[in-house]
């Protein structure tokens, strides 16, 4: 067998090789998602009005956890388990909230619109509540109003048509806002110093109703 | 098996170990990623939350301060009722003086903790500070982490350069005198990348600088690489490792590139990476404290402003850097510049305080008043004997940036430029000065730029 031959012959084997690897161990690779909700649970409780301080402590529990769209459980270990996942797919199933959803749950609110009294979500509780971050913005629900931004103190929000966050501590040194949100995949849950209060793409948001 | 098979087979089983051997060094690789810095915890007595507070820093010679705190605790169960009942003290002490002197802190019974200073620890050139906290759980802390080793300090005003801006006049922006760069959204070449959907906020390049010999960097942490336009050369992209979804970035005298990666939900701390010209990583260390959103280099290299202390932390320059440990011990409350001065900045809606100071003494303090609501201060930097200042000015349905340049005396200049921030940067990484010129980092539908405004007056 000539060189030109055997190496005729190897290549195509090489390529095949390559290739059914690549499937084989690339393709579960890709597809893998952490299931995260699968752990979640369905637990809630009706309270009676909470303060504001209640609620920032319970949206502290999400601070250094993951992000995800649609989603709405995590626990308290300070990492995403469910990092990477890609942006804007509810079906990844990842850990975290996004925005509009963790604001729900730091705001105790009910899925029933119209009724604005207050409810316990489980941390652990995989739910997203009715509202966008654009229904927040305009005030939608029973428990919801707007608020004008200079008004606004700790545990209200600014909200716009695709984002809210909630002031975790109002006027840093430097005049911005440290806010509790859910930013992005990469971004996870936490607190940072943004500048929302001064941008006109963002309106006071608060929730009724604290002790 | 006939002979015609062997190589055809050979290649396979060549091919298949190798495409296994790939993916799994790419596997492996994407989760162990560079050598790992031993972070050094805080010494935090078991206390699981946050101190909040907004230190003081400037305040009027001989009048009452009040020091406000509040305290957000970690949930010990996933259960509804009150976290936590913090109760604690004040220690503070004069300019001058070796002893703190403890102060209580009253209960507003929401949670607010407060401590009035007296006159007395006014009248002086300042006073240093920390607080003790309990959460009435058995943990405690101290803000700043490190106590009366490394406290808080307040510079007192006798005399101060007050502007008055007056009611602000949307609509009257200065056009850029050039536009530095200009690039479109996306991942391709000369491309900067910008993320985001339904209920994800729109997030472009988080920030930039502009080097010793006025080429421009931009952390393009969306794709992952910093953007590099040499002056007068061919823009280059350098791929770095991001974990965050922000960060800042600053470029020493020596062309070092230091990124701030906020860490995103990868990691609790967040982490400086230096670069050499060439993208190629020095070193990285992380930040003493869990939320920083500055990063600028000083005399003695890059400087950190982290929170919850809002201080300032040197990193170190380039290789070896500071661990954690050694940056909380070096910490300062005003941001170093030449010329052994400091930057020292407190605003709020309807004033802002600037000073330069030298050590304990404030060499010259501005008092910004302004009946349109003032934002963040974007930029705080010396410039001639005086400052360069930009300031957000802001309504309900307005905003504008106004750069104001002042000397010891009075206002010498001011303009306002558009706010242009279709796509969120960085909090307070929109403007750097270079020379005599502002640029700022612009943002609309299609695309970003670098514009420059030139400052005039002396540098």
């Amino acid at each position: 067998m000539t060189k030109r031959a055997k190496l005729l012959g190897f290549l195509p084997g090489l390529v095949g090789g390559l290739t059914l690897a690549l499937f084989v161990f690339g393709a579960p690779a890709g597809a893998y998602h952490t299931d995260f909700q699968g752990s979640c649970n369905n637990y809630f409780m009706n309270l009676n009005p909470i303060t504001r301080a209640e609620s920032r402590n319970y949206a502290y529990s999400a601070a250094a956890e993951g992000y995800q769209w649609g989603g709405g459980c995590w626990n308290t270990n300070d990492r995403d388990d469910s990092p990477g996942d890609p942006p804007g797919n509810p079906n990844t199933r990842g850990e975290g909230p996004d925005c509009s959803g963790f604001t729900f749950k730091a705001w105790y609110e009910r899925a029933e619109t119209p009724d604005p009294w207050f409810r316990y979500h489980s941390l652990m509780q995989n739910v997203h509540g009715p509202y966008t971050a654009a229904d927040f913005k305009y005030g939608v629900g029973a428990p919801n109003i707007t608020v004008a931004k200079v008004n606004t103190v700790f545990a209200d929000a600014f909200a716009s048509t695709s984002h809210i966050g909630m002031i975790f501590w109002a006027h840093t040194g430097y005049n911005e806002d440290r806010i509790i949100e859910a930013k992005c995949e990469a971004c996870g849950t936490g607190t940072w110093p943004r500048t929302y209060r001064g941008n006109p793409d963002y309106s006071g948001a608060r929730r009724l109703y604290w002790t | 098996m006939t002979r015609s098979w062997r190589w055809p087979l050979a290649g396979f089983v060549v091919g298949s170990l190798v495409g296994a051997t790939l993916l799994t060094v790419n596997i492996v690789g994407a989760f162990v990623g560079e050598p790992a810095e031993v972070v050094v915890g805080q010494v935090d007595g078991g206390f699981d939350g946050e101190i909040l507070h907004t230190p003081p820093l400037l305040v009027p010679r001989g009048q009452p301060v009040e020091l406000v705190y509040e305290v957000v605790c970690a949930r010990s169960a996933d259960d509804p009722g009150t976290a936590c009942s913090p109760k604690g003290s004040v220690h503070v002490r004069g300019v001058g003086e070796q002893a703190f002197a403890d102060v209580q802190l009253a209960d507003d019974g929401y949670g607010r903790l407060s401590a009035t200073i007296g006159p007395d620890h006014t009248i002086g050139a300042g006073f240093d500070y920390y607080v003790d906290i309990e959460d009435g759980r058995g943990g405690s802390q101290s803000l700043p982490p490190g106590g009366h080793d490394v406290p808080h300090h307040a510079w007192t005003v006798a005399t101060e350069t007050t502007v008055a801006l007056g009611e602000h006049v949307f609509g009257h922006t200065r056009a850029p005198d050039e536009i530095v760069e200009r690039a479109e959204w996306g991942t391709g070449d000369g491309e900067l990348g910008l993320s985001g959907g339904q209920d994800e906020a729109r997030i472009g390049p988080s920030a930039f600088d502009i080097g010793p010999d006025g080429s421009a960097v931009v952390l393009d942490q969306v794709n992952q690489r910093l953007a590099v336009y040499p002056l007068g050369g061919a823009p280059r992209q350098l791929p770095i490792p991001f974990d965050g979804g922000e960060g800042d970035v600053a470029v020493g005298g020596d062309g070092t590139i230091y990124v701030l990666d906020d860490g995103g939900s990868t990691t609790p701390m967040p982490i400086v990476r230096s670069y050499d010209a060439g993208g190629r990583q020095i070193a990285g260390t992380p930040i003493a404290e869990p939320v920083a959103d500055m990063i600028r280099v000083g005399p003695e290299g890059p400087v950190v402003h982290s929170y919850p202390s809002e201080l300032w932390f040197p990193t170190g320059n380039a290789k070896p850097p500071l661990s954690p440990a050694r940056q909380s011990e070096l910490a300062r409350p005003e941001r170093a510049v030449e010329g052994g001065l400091g930057v020292v900045v407190h605003a709020s809606s309807g004033e802002a305080r600037l000073a330069l100071v030298r050590g304990e003494d404030v060499v010259h303090s501005w008092l910004l008043k302004s009946s349109t609501d003032l934002g963040e201060v974007q930029l705080a930097e010396p410039y001639g004997d005086g400052l360069l200042v930009v300031v957000r000015l802001w309504t309900e349905t307005q905003a504008e940036f106004h750069v104001l340049r002042m000397s010891p005396s009075r206002l010498e200049a001011s303009f306002s430029v558009d706010r242009a921030e279709w796509a969120e940067s960085a909090a307070v990484s929109r403007f750097r000065l270079h020379g005599d010129a502002l640029y700022q980092l612009r943002s609309d539908p299609s695309g970003i730029e670098l514009a420059a405004f030139a400052i005039g007056g002396t540098r």
